[in-house]
């Protein structure tokens, strides 16, 4: 996105924007300052961003979501805290550099109101929208992938050359707000409302909210039913392609200028499938693609030693929603294309030596074996519906209760997968 | 004094015709302006008159702008 010019940022179309409800108050009103014709004059006192204030600029007639606005995600960036925490483990005294490291890294992805619905985000040099008419819908390009552009952004529009775009996109036109809907943004959802992190609590947007057939396996496409009718499997496992991992970001404070900047190492595309590390009732699936981050031990070294002591307890390749849906993907286009392919799946030796521990939760021992196998598989017996436990190695292992122990090459299998070939009658 | 009389009623005539086809080039009336319109303009009000003089308009916006700073992470490398 091209940045604007610094006159054009500030322009207001008095035509379009008097007509508004926004309109109908002065300018003073929200911006303070005062009406004269000298600029510093003007401007002393004047509050550039009412929106920041919600309680008192926006709660009037927008009482609801002002309330709510200040716990959502876009608002408290509580997700930068989740993972920074347990990274850090949660050292009180390296708190005061980490809230540096934050001010002047990350804190600029705070949004207002107003970044949203009548300027660009500060993020991204800010100006006006429209002359200064208020958006119900930010504008997709100008608002959302403004800031989620290098990913999401990317993958959506497809900008990832040889990558096509999403089919939502590209057939339907639909824009961010058709699956992220106001309500989830504001925070005025269940999962949203104080949420510690966007992948805590409801999956929402969910993809069977609109394709319900997929969830009760009664669309009569076997492969949705062969792969428990989306339980199995996240979505994006078969129908998102290729998509950028990143390496090693660094951030610092320059010498030169006194501002902060990073550093990136590596950009690359991937496609991987690992062992999903937030497996919960929400989000239920064994098997999602993962993406890496490029967090690494040393990423905020410059701000103090040892800031992230306990990084081992998160994976750098992590849970991800690719923003690139196809119906038919290089994966899907048969079910050798993906069993018996560990081209597409997190194996140990697709992971850097240092990052194998953070990384053993997702990380697949090995591509699914042939599907004959798996048709072939002995289904459990129908009394094992009853049964307490689903440790199905306490008694398999050892033959206990005269139950057929597993063959050797079942050896590098996990415990938890079992009933992925042999199934309940 | 007839040749004097000639070309002076040679010239009320140029004029005269000039006149004419000058009126008949002008574009016809398309009818009043829409009053509506106008009566439906926006007016700024009092109290924001000074900051709408300076915001709508362009030149005096670009006169008055203070050099913008540097881009805040204009060194970093990589994708952010």
């Amino acid at each position: 996105m091209a940045p604007l010019e610094p006159w054009e940022k500030v322009l207001v179309n008095s035509e379009a924007f008097l007509a508004t409800d926004h309109g109908e108050l002065t300018c003073i009103e929200c911006h303070s300052g005062t009406n004269v014709a000298d600029k510093d004059s003007a401007h002393a006192g004047m509050v550039a961003s009412p929106s920041e204030q919600p309680d008192v600029y926006c709660a009037e007639c927008h009482e609801e979501i002002s309330a709510a606005y200040p716990s959502a995600l876009h608002s408290t960036q509580a997700g930068y805290w989740t993972t920074l925490n347990a990274r850090n483990g949660n050292v009180p005294e390296d708190h005061p550099a980490l809230d540096t490291m934050f001010n002047n890294h990350c804190a600029t992805c705070h949004t207002s109101c107003g970044e949203c619905h009548v300027s660009q985000p500060k993020n991204v040099g800010g100006g006006l929208f429209t002359g200064h008419v208020f958006e119900k819908t930010p504008p997709m390009t100008r608002s959302c992938t403004a800031c989620h552009g290098s990913r999401v952004g990317n993958e959506f529009l497809g900008k990832n050359e040889g990558f096509p775009g999403d089919v939502h996109f590209r057939e339907a036109r639909m824009n961010c707000v058709k699956c992220h809907e106001g309500a989830e943004l504001h925070g005025m959802t269940d999962a949203t409302a104080g949420a510690e992190h966007r992948l805590n609590g409801e999956e929402s947007p969910k993809c069977t909210d609109c394709h319900p057939d997929v969830a009760h396996g009664s669309d009569g496409i076997e492969m949705h039913a062969q792969h428990g009718g989306g339980t199995t499997l996240s979505c994006q496992v078969c129908h998102s392609v290729t998509y950028t991992s990143c390496d090693g970001c660094h951030v610092a404070v320059s010498e030169k200028s006194g501002n902060p900047f990073f550093e990136t190492q590596a950009t690359y595309m991937t496609f991987l499938i690992g062992r999903n590390p937030i497996q919960t009732e929400e989000r239920p699936y064994k098997f999602v693609p993962v993406r890496h981050v490029p967090v690494a031990p040393t990423s905020y070294q410059f701000y103090g030693e040892n800031l992230l002591t306990n990084f081992d307890s998160l994976p750098t390749w992590v849970y991800t929603t690719p923003h690139n849906i196809q119906r038919n993907t290089p994966q899907n286009a048969s079910c050798e294309a993906c069993h018996t392919n560990p081209e597409i799946f997190l194996t140990a030796d697709k992971v850097q030596a240092f990052e194998l521990n953070a990384n053993r939760k997702v990380i697949v021992g090995s591509a699914p074996g042939p599907v004959e196998m798996f048709l072939a598989a002995i289904p459990q017996p129908a009394g094992h519906a009853d049964l307490a436990s689903d440790a199905c190695t306490a008694c398999h292992a050892e033959g206990i209760r005269n139950a057929p122990i597993f063959p050797e090459s079942h050896i590098g299998f996990t415990s938890d997968g079992c009933i992925g070939c042999h199934k309940l009658p | 004094m007839n040749k004097n009389f000639l070309i002076g009623t040679a010239l009320v005539l140029g004029l005269f015709f000039s006149s004419c086809s000058a009126q008949a080039e002008m574009p016809a009336e398309t009818g009043t302006p829409a009053e509506t319109e106008v009566e439906a303009m926006p007016t700024p009000s009092v109290e924001s008159g000074e900051c709408l003089a300076c915001h709508t308009d362009k030149q005096r916006l670009i006169d008055t702008a203070k050099p913008e700073e540097a881009d805040h992470e204009a060194e970093s490398k990589g994708v952010g």
